[in-house]
């Protein structure tokens, strides 16, 4: 929360002290805006999957004219086919929806978008309480650190490291678009690489030029057994052998010779080891379970001894 | 990249935000860097002379070729900004060039595609172990 909050509530006490003369509806934009920044943001920004862009008058025209209970109703509801009820995010209230569609009618009506001018377009019917609607300060939000699900996968233009400013930017392909029809995983792009090449949803060249190119998969298990609680780890040559080249490892990274590599977590943490790539390309550390995969036949507990 | 400028960073999104504030109402953009996993922004050069720095997309290009393609027979090493990449480079058909050359992949004029950063964004691999671990302590203070 926190971290989507901060910066634009900053820009927007700047802009409501400087540019705009707001009136009494500026909490309610407020309310909306957040919603949108946070929520809807992910695809009606760069009108992902043919979401009607934010402020584009010619694509909002023909669904305002259906009413704005229609749009209420798309919103809350969700429209097909790619509209997700209430954007994906269920647990924000039928209202703070309303206030997001009312931001973006707003914005759509008020050609470049300066919220407070085209609110009177929104109806005021709204049930607005009046003070509590403006965001809480950060301080207080739920998650602090977590990042929010809203800001997975970005378009390249509100990522935060490409230039939205650049025309190139708005050529490039946005992850979901892609994402979208393969499997997803918990944590990295959220794609499962290995389901997806296995299934034959991708086909990743092998050779630059050769598209019939396919490499010699090495099925060899290696098991590394770990002190401790934590299940043992089950190294598989043949999910990487399907990616990489035998030299991509060996010799530089591992030794080929079981044992003969010292790996702890510490090292992976820092990027070392299978760190090299798992934490910055390959599925991150947090996915425990799928590198600890091997039960432990016997955990001698204290208990046993007891009986 | 907020391990080593921390406060330009912070400086540089709220003025990316404030920008798009004044211009285009105040949304679009939160200024906070959040972009996809394994995005690696190359900044050795593109700074000083002027050029927005490269990003390059892991997963854009894993859905075409193998890690081996890169990694094993065109020679990039596994680190970010560890290539020494340069234009001439490129031209002459390595790195990038190697496959963005007209003929595997759109060629060198389409500058703006590769040079998308924003301005002063360091040599990254977004999402990183390093990065986000980094980032936690002093995600209280500052973000
Ligand atoms: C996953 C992508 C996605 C997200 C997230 C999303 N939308 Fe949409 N939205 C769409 C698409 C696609 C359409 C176009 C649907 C159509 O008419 O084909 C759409 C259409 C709409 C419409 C017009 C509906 C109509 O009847 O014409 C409204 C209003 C709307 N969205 C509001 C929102 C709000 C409010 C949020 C955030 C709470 C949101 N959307 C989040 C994809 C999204
Ligand atoms: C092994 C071949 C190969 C290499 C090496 C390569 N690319 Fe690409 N790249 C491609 C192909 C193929 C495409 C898709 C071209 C198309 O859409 O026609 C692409 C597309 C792109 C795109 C556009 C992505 C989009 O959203 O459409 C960018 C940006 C890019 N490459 C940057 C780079 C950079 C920077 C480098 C060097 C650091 C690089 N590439 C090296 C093959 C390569
Ligand atoms: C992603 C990295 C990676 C790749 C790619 C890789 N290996 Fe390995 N390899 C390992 C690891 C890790 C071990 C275990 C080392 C240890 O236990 O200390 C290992 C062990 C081995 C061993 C020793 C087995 C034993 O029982 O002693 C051989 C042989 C081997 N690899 C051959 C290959 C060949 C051949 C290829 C290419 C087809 C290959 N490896 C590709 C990571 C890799
Ligand atoms: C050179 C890069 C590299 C290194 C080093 C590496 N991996 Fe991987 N690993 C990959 C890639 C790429 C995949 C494919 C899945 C992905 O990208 O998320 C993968 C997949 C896996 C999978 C299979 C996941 C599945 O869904 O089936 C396991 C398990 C795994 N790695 C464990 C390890 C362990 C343990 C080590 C260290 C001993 C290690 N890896 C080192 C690149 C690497
Ligand atoms: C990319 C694969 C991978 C992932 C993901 C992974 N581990 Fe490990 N882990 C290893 C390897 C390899 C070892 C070393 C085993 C050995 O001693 O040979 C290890 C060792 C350990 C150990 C033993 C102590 C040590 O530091 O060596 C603990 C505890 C541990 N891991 C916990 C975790 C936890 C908790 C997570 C999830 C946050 C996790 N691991 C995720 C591969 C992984
Ligand atoms: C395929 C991707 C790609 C394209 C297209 C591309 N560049 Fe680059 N360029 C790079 C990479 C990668 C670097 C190294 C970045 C760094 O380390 O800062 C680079 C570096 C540079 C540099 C600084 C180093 C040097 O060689 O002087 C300049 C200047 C530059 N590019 C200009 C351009 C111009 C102008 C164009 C269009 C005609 C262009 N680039 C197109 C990928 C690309
Ligand atoms: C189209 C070419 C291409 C492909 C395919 C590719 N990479 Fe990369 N990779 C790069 C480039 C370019 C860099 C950045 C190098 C630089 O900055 O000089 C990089 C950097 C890396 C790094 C270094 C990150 C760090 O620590 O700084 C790792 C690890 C990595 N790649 C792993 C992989 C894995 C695993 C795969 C396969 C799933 C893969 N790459 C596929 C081009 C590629």
């Amino acid at each position: 929360m926190n971290r989507i909050l901060r910066v634009p509530m900053a820009v927007l006490g700047l802009a409501a002290g400087t540019l705009l003369a707001t009136g009494p509806t500026f909490a309610q934009d407020e309310k909306g805006k957040a919603v949108y920044d946070k929520v809807c943001v992910a695809c009606h920004s760069a009108g992902i999957a043919g979401a009607p862009k934010l402020g584009d008058a010619k694509a909002w025209a023909p669904r305002i004219k259906a009413g704005i209970d229609t749009l209420y109703e798309s919103a809350i509801k969700g429209k097909a086919p790619a509209m997700p009820a209430k954007g994906g995010a269920t647990d924000v209230s039928d209202a703070d929806i309303k206030a997001a569609v009312d931001y973006m009618v707003a914005a759509a009506e008020g050609g470049a978008g300066e919220p407070a001018a085209a609110a009177p377009a929104a109806p005021a019917a709204q049930a607005a309480p009046a003070a509590p609607t403006k965001p809480r300060p950060a301080a207080l939000s739920f998650n602090r650190l977590l990042k929010p699900a809203s800001k997975r996968n970005p378009p390249p233009p509100e990522d935060g490291i490409h230039d939205p400013d650049n025309d190139g930017t708005h050529a490039l392909q946005a992850p979901l678009q892609v994402f979208e029809a393969l499997p997803r995983s918990n944590a990295g792009n959220r794609v499962d690489w290995v389901k997806s090449l296995d299934n034959n949803l991708i086909a990743p060249r092998w050779d630059r030029t050769d598209p019939a190119a396919a490499p010699v998969v090495m099925d060899l298990n290696i098991v590394r057994e770990v002190k401790g609680s934590m299940p043992d780890v089950v190294y598989p040559h043949k999910q990487h052998t399907a990616w990489l080249d035998c030299s991509n490892c060996h010799p530089q990274i591992f030794i080929p010779q079981k044992g003969a590599n010292q790996i702890s977590m510490a090292a992976i943490l820092l990027g070392q080891k299978c760190g090299v790539c798992h934490g910055k390309v390959a599925f991150p550390v947090s996915e425990c379970r799928i590198c600890h995969s091997k039960k432990k036949n016997v955990m001698p507990v204290k208990n046993a001894q007891a009986q | 990249m907020r391990i080593r400028h921390p406060g330009a960073l912070w400086r540089g999104a709220q003025a990316a935000a404030l920008a798009a504030a004044v211009c285009i109402g105040g949304f679009g953009t939160s200024g906070e860097a959040r972009a996809e996993y394994a995005d690696v922004v190359i900044n050795n050069y593109s700074d000083a002379a002027g050029m927005r720095p490269v990003i390059f997309p892991h997963w854009f290009h894993r859905i075409r070729f193998r890690c081996k393609v890169c990694h094993a027979d065109l020679g990039f090493q596994f680190k970010a900004g560890g290539n020494e990449i340069n234009m001439v480079k490129i031209i002459d058909g390595q790195f990038c060039g190697a496959c963005h050359n007209g003929d595997i992949a759109w060629s060198v004029e389409n500058c703006n595609l590769c040079h998308s950063g924003k301005p002063g964004t360091p040599t990254q691999v977004h999402e990183s172990t390093i990065q986000k671990l980094a980032i936690q302590p002093q995600a209280g203070g500052q973000q």
